[in-house]
């Protein structure tokens, strides 16, 4: 009986330290880290994984601080604000790059990207959610304001053209999670994901070595209110390492007026909200910041034109991009390089592959 | 005799301490077990610069509410028939308010810096992050 009883106790006794090794080995060296931040006008979450992931996310944190701080147009202090106070303005490296960033994709969408849009948003009242549908009257004394190819650079002297205002709100997140990479990168993290308010860019893969899966929101049950959709409004779920995911919807902020339902997204040449026909545009791209300014540009561009610009630009080296287009009718389409990626939530939906 | 007694009692009581400790153990995986696996989906945190203020389980809160309090102002959080709300806020825009009752998405009041989430938020669809 002896026996029995020591058989029983070896057993348990290995047991439990078989157990422990376990839960060690699975923790072996590596933290995890994640925390939230409300900034930039929207709530971030940031996640590291690596022996140094609470550091790595403290300085990300530190720095998504400082550049909202600095670029921020509701805020007087900014370098922003007062550039656009002052019509010209010695401005910071961030600045200068974000400017030249943004002034090669108004090139290349013709006008789409458009920086110097922000007297216009304001005359609609997107930045202060003091909404209103502006006269002809105003909008023909606005929109001349409105022409990125008067900003003038030299050196680290930016001029604005007579009346002009910057918003470097359709670039500046992309801008922003490229600099969380880098310093995750930094501080030895080779597996991590920034979320600003659903701008999202990955580093490395999962800690488990799978990619990262991001879900696309579904744009048509979004604009009913997402209630009592059974997939929680998701469209489809997409695994990515190394890239960043930006969508750009009219769901994400818009105002009712008689009726009438006016998007955020407003066409930097015509003054009025974007009418292309489609209701989001997904970006994915290992360049944050080129994802950020094309959402919204490809938007406004509409599918057949968005197409050509990617069957163009898709391919350019280190500003290669794949996209996700949903239209009006519900119709999904997506670039070729996604082609074996998606994973659709409703099966039944079909995706149209845009070929090169 | 009276020695093969003591022998029969001995042997009695150790099998009965074997059967207890077994007991003992295989409640003690089956606990561990259960904790593990059971659903954690209706656990909803509240929380405020991503600070958890409080954990509810809507299968078992009872109806009530309650106030968070930011910089002076406050969202008045109601939970009703297993059913987490903003009841009432007052900051500018509301959109905490709108958003009704919690689903899927995360209720979010940006000026008064509040979150309330599903604690396991998109994984339980096996999402890591949803593009906005």
């Amino acid at each position: 009986m002896k026996r029995i009883m020591s058989v029983i106790l070896g057993v348990l006794i290995l047991m439990i330290t078989a157990g422990c090794i376990l839960q060690y080995r699975k923790g072996e060296g590596e933290t995890s880290c994640t925390k939230e931040l409300f900034a930039m006008d929207t709530v971030m979450s940031f996640t590291a994984y690596g022996s140094k992931a609470e550091e790595a996310v403290d300085a990300a944190m530190k720095e998504i601080e400082r550049l909202d701080a600095l670029l921020s147009t509701g805020k007087e202090s900014s370098e922003i604000s007062q550039l656009n106070a002052a019509g010209s303005f010695l401005v910071s490296e961030d600045t200068k790059m974000l400017l030249k960033a943004a002034e090669t994709v108004y090139g290349s969408t013709d006008g789409s990207f458009d920086v110097t849009i922000y007297p216009l948003m304001q005359l609609w009242g997107f930045p202060t959610g003091d909404y209103h549908v502006p006269t002809e009257a105003e909008l023909s004394e606005v929109l001349p304001l409105v022409n990125a190819s008067r900003i003038r650079l030299e050196g680290s002297r930016v001029t604005l053209g007579e009346g002009q205002r910057i918003d470097l709100g359709g670039i500046a997140k992309g801008y922003a999670s490229e600099r969380v990479m880098e310093i995750y990168r930094e501080y030895g993290v080779t597996s991590g994901m920034v979320s600003l308010g659903g701008n999202i860019q990955t580093l490395g893969a999962k800690p488990d070595g799978t990619a990262w899966k991001i879900g696309i929101r579904d744009p048509e049950t979004e604009k009913e209110g997402n209630s009592g959709s059974g997939a929680g409004g998701i469209l489809l779920a997409l695994p990515v390492e190394n890239q960043a995911v930006i969508t750009s919807g009219g769901y994400e902020r818009y105002f009712e007026e008689n009726g009438e339902t006016y998007i955020h997204i407003l066409d930097p040449r015509t003054g009025y909200p974007a009418d292309s026909g489609l209701l989001s545009v997904t970006v994915v791209s290992e360049n944050g910041m080129l994802a950020d300014a094309l959402s919204t540009s490809l938007y406004i561009m509409g599918a057949e034109k968005a197409a050509e610009y990617w069957r163009a630009h898709g391919s350019d080296s280190g500003n290669a991009f794949e996209l996700i287009l949903v239209d009006t009718f519900g119709k999904v389409y997506a670039t070729e390089g996604l082609r074996d990626k998606i994973e659709m939530q409703d099966t039944e939906r079909q995706v149209k592959i845009l070929e090169r | 005799m009276a020695k093969d007694i003591r022998t029969e009692q001995k042997r009695k009581s150790t099998y009965i301490l074997a059967v207890l400790c077994a007991l003992v153990f295989l409640g003690g995986i089956g606990g561990m077990l259960w904790n593990l696996t059971r659903s954690h989906e209706r656990q909803v945190e509240i929380l405020q610069d991503g600070k958890i203020l409080y954990t509810v389980d809507l299968d078992r809160a009872e109806d009530r509410t309650f106030t968070v309090t930011y910089e002076g102002r406050t969202n008045e959080i109601e939970i009703r028939n297993h059913q987490i709300r903003v009841k009432a806020a007052d900051c500018p825009d509301q959109i905490c308010v709108h958003m009704d009752w919690l689903e899927s998405a995360p209720i979010v009041c940006l000026p008064n810096h509040l979150s309330i989430q599903y604690a396991d938020g998109e994984s339980a669809s096996g999402l890591d992050a949803v593009a906005n």
